[in-house]
């Protein structure tokens, strides 16, 4: 790489974080994706100080600049697809405050989920979203991605839970949005237009976040399905019962018999199951909440319902949608993970949708998800070595948005756009708002060194 | 085309498979130690699968991932597509030595091993006042950190072995040379040979050992077989010790460490946790323990080659110790003890011993034992 770089970011945060080796190179070439482009450097910086200082540098000579958290996308957003610097935050990783009083905490950008949990579980408190890589994704990535996961019927996502953030914009200013309140209305949002920009429009050196306290019962109930219908029906029916489950899981029959094929869990051999929680305060509460969905399970033509009445027997109803991504992942060997959202009425089209597309494009779709919220997961299990088969993967899921299009629904529910979905924001978003958003990025970005390439901004 | 390397040979499916979730960065003790992505297990999936897809060849710079894995098999059990990490590693380190690119520690380890009997290069062992190349029903196989390094906790186990009053010989031991599998070569099949026939020569039917790689390399190396073939029953202490009752307790808040090869490798979880609830009532579990357990730093090679970053992941052990508010930290292994008493702070208000040196101490504080 070029010298006189190289020494200007070492003069920036050290020679102990910053690196062209090999081994870092070749590391922060890939996410969870299938994509991948090598960096030319990578650096670890401490401070918002020191992250304005290289966005200066960057921004002088050109030279772009990728913000990285764990790596765990599964769209390509953090792969330098124009090389650059990496910049891997989790060295930042304190939680700077917890305030119970407030209900709200402050952390730096590389807090890993898990480890905020932990911390907040003293307090018998929580921030809801629980990202499925929640163990090892931080919080810069989490607000970056806007990740949710299976609660987010009920409790949203990250976004929803995001006060403020200090940001430091791609010439080098630092700035403060957003506020330590639970409400306000002051300006515009900017913490909002932040929070799942992929790292194209600032990077985010602290998050202020409301929190969440626990709740202590919950009921779990799964049940079985011959018809897709039947299933699609009752997971519309559950809305009018007034009843908000705080999970509500899908699983198709590709899913079912993988797991069966390749574990001991012996599932029933049905066309969907469901699983549903309800969570609360007491059993007695919960409960009455479950009664209600189990109610509708039935008038749907359920052919089996079980309701757990211990954790463990809970446990045992939650390890088929828990085995699901594992025994998926080692069935070929290369795997593409959609998320695909529609309106909660219209689950049973995107899963018939999706079957169609299977047979269409001969390539194995797997789907499970949260059928809550209308965010399904259909699989892609393929060979990647095999030009045919990657070919069929690329034109299954192009099919696969146009679905989730015609049903009103959208690319992405929690994955976000990244370089895999790029070419289809217009098939989304009309001409208008794509140069709306283009026009904020070249007001904050002019010179384009932010993770370009991502999320379609350059026409 | 022949694969180039063995490792592709073996594992070009296994490395495939790995679906770069990133799922290993939470529970890899180098990465926890580093926060360098590079170190993880998908760090080094990665840089094999550009390796089998041409883009770069194995060589020097690769030498600072590849040979710095503890082998602790935290990925590999937590890692939803199933990859074996551990033995991807270790394969890959042999082709990485065919091609002359080593860490010189390990270089030097395999070259200690040819020319002395035990990985230190010590040249007098240590016979514990006892008599060795008896006949007798039991061998009480040392291992090379009970001999040289650890030799407190080798006095224990075996003051211990004589209060059960069993019939047991110690033999001229020497390096199990398991540990060469690990780091890139081959077992050493002069020791190997050594150890079968002295074991074979005491006429026992069981082989105690104090330490966990040991046990592990006499029962899954094939190179030991022929101690199976003949019925030698192999057992490590904790096993052994589960059965009997030292008549003594503790009051103290006490905890345990799984080593890795004992446990995540051989799964050897309840008996250690038997023998020490029945001493210390008081026992409470680290945040991670059993097949979740933080890695001590010491495996795979680690400590001699990557002496910082190995005594780094023992700090953050003794981190969950100091969280649960632990008096004493037991565990089975004289490395783990080894390392995690090289990490210990002097501000750390626990002791760590092995089993076996509790069990001891509280018996001479009750007179059961004589100083």
């Amino acid at each position: 790489m070029d010298a006189k770089i190289k020494q200007a970011l070492i003069d920036i945060v050290g020679e102990q974080n910053f690196t062209d080796n090999l081994i870092d190179l070749v590391s922060y070439s890939y996410d969870a994706s299938e994509y991948k482009h090598r960096p030319i450097c990578g650096v670890w910086p401490h401070t918002a100080e020191q992250i304005s200082e290289i966005l200066k540098l960057a921004n002088r000579e050109k030279t772009s600049v990728v913000p990285r958290g764990a790596g765990t996308g599964l769209t390509g957003m953090a792969v330098p697809t124009k090389g650059g610097i990496i910049l891997d935050l989790n060295r930042m990783n304190k939680i700077q405050k917890i305030s119970i009083e407030d209900r709200l905490v402050v952390v730096e950008p590389g807090v890993v989920y898990a480890d905020l949990e932990k911390a907040l579980a003293v307090y018998g408190f929580l921030f809801p979203p629980d990202p499925a890589s929640g163990k090892v994704s931080t919080l810069g990535g989490n607000v970056a991605t806007n990740a949710g996961g299976v609660k987010g019927a009920k409790y949203g996502t990250t976004r929803d839970y995001v006060l403020g953030l200090q940001v430091v914009l791609p010439d080098g200013r630092i700035m403060r949005t957003g506020s330590k309140t639970m409400k306000s209305v002051s300006g515009y949002d900017l913490t909002k237009l932040f929070v799942g920009s992929e790292g194209t429009l600032g990077v985010v050196s602290e998050i202020t976040l409301k929190i969440n306290p626990k709740t202590t019962a919950s009921s779990t109930s799964l049940a079985t399905f011959n018809h897709v219908e039947d299933a699609g029906h009752a997971v519309s029916q559950i809305m009018y019962s007034g009843i908000l489950p705080s999970v509500l899981e899908i699983l198709g029959r590709e899913v079912i018999r993988a797991i069966n094929q390749n574990t001991d869990l012996a599932l029933p051999e049905v066309e969907v199951i469901l699983l549903a929680e309800t969570d609360g305060y007491t059993k007695t509460e919960t409960d009455f909440q479950m009664q209600k969905v189990i109610d509708v399970f039935h008038k749907n033509n359920a052919i089996e319902v079980k309701q757990a009445q211990t954790a463990e027997e809970a446990a045992d109803l939650w390890k088929a949608r828990k085995s699901a991504y594992a025994v998926l992942a080692r069935l070929k060997p290369t795997l593409v993970l959609e998320d695909v959202t529609v309106p909660m009425s219209k689950i049973a089209d995107l899963l018939n949708g999706i079957k169609e597309i299977s047979k269409k494009h001969n390539i194995m779709i797997a789907t499970y998800g949260h059928a809550g919220d209308g965010n399904l997961h259909p699989q892609l299990m393929y060979d990647g070595y095999d030009p045919i088969q990657a070919k069929s993967q690329e034109a299954a899921s192009a099919d696969l948005f146009q679905l989730a299009i015609r049903l009103g629904g959208t690319l992405t529910g929690e994955h976000g756009i990244g370089l895999q979905k790029a070419a289809f924001m217009t098939l989304e978003h009309d001409p208008v708002a794509m140069d709306v958003m283009r026009s904020i990025k070249k007001l904050l970005d002019p010179h384009n060194i932010l993770n370009p390439g991502k999320m379609a901004l350059e026409e | 085309m022949e694969a180039k390397y063995d490792f592709i040979k073996k594992y070009r499916e296994q490395v495939l498979q790995c679906s770069r979730c990133g799922f290993c960065q939470a529970v890899c003790p180098v990465f926890g130690a580093t926060l360098r992505p590079a170190y993880n297990a998908r760090g080094k999936m990665l840089v094999l699968k550009e390796v089998m897809d041409g883009k770069i060849d194995l060589n020097d710079e690769l030498i600072d991932t590849l040979f710095q894995c503890t082998t602790c098999a935290n990925c590999f059990k937590n890692c939803p597509s199933g990859v074996n990490v551990p033995e991807i590693i270790k394969q890959v380190r042999k082709d990485m030595v065919h091609i002359g690119s080593c860490h010189p520690a390990f270089t030097g380890m395999n070259d200690v091993l040819k020319k002395y009997t035990n990985i230190y290069a010590e040249d007098e062992a240590e016979d514990f006042g006892r008599k060795k190349n008896q006949t007798a029903e039991y061998v009480f196989f040392i291992g090379c950190v009970g001999a040289y390094r650890e030799e407190e906790s080798t006095q224990a186990t075996l003051e211990l072995l004589d209060f059960t009053k069993i019939d047991y010989t110690l033999i001229d031991e020497v390096c199990c040379s398991g540990v060469l599998e690990d780091i890139g070569f081959t077992i050493n099949a002069a020791h190997v040979q050594t150890n079968i026939d002295r074991i074979l020569s005491t006429g026992a039917g069981t082989v105690i050992t104090g330490c966990p790689y040991c046990y592990r390399t006499f029962i899954n190396r094939p190179q030991y077989k022929p101690l199976l073939d003949k019925g030698i029953k192999i057992l490590h202490i904790s096993q052994f010790l589960k059965d009997f009752d030292f008549g003594v307790t503790t009051d103290k808040r006490v905890t345990y460490h799984d080593p890795c090869d004992l446990g995540r490798h051989c799964e050897i979880y309840d008996e250690p946790r038997q023998t020490i609830t029945k001493i210390a009532p008081n026992f409470v579990e680290m945040p991670h323990s059993r097949v979740d357990a933080l890695c001590c730093g010491a495996g795979g090679g680690v400590r001699g080659a990557f002496a910082k970053n190995s005594i780094a992941m023992a700090r953050r052990r003794l981190v969950e110790a100091e969280e649960i508010g632990a008096e004493i930290v037991l565990t089975e292994c004289n490395s783990c003890v080894h390392n995690l008493a090289n990490a210990k702070l002097r501000k750390q208000p626990f002791q760590i011993y092995t089993t076996t040196q509790l069990i001891r101490k509280l018996m001479k504080e009750k007179g059961s034992l004589k100083n």
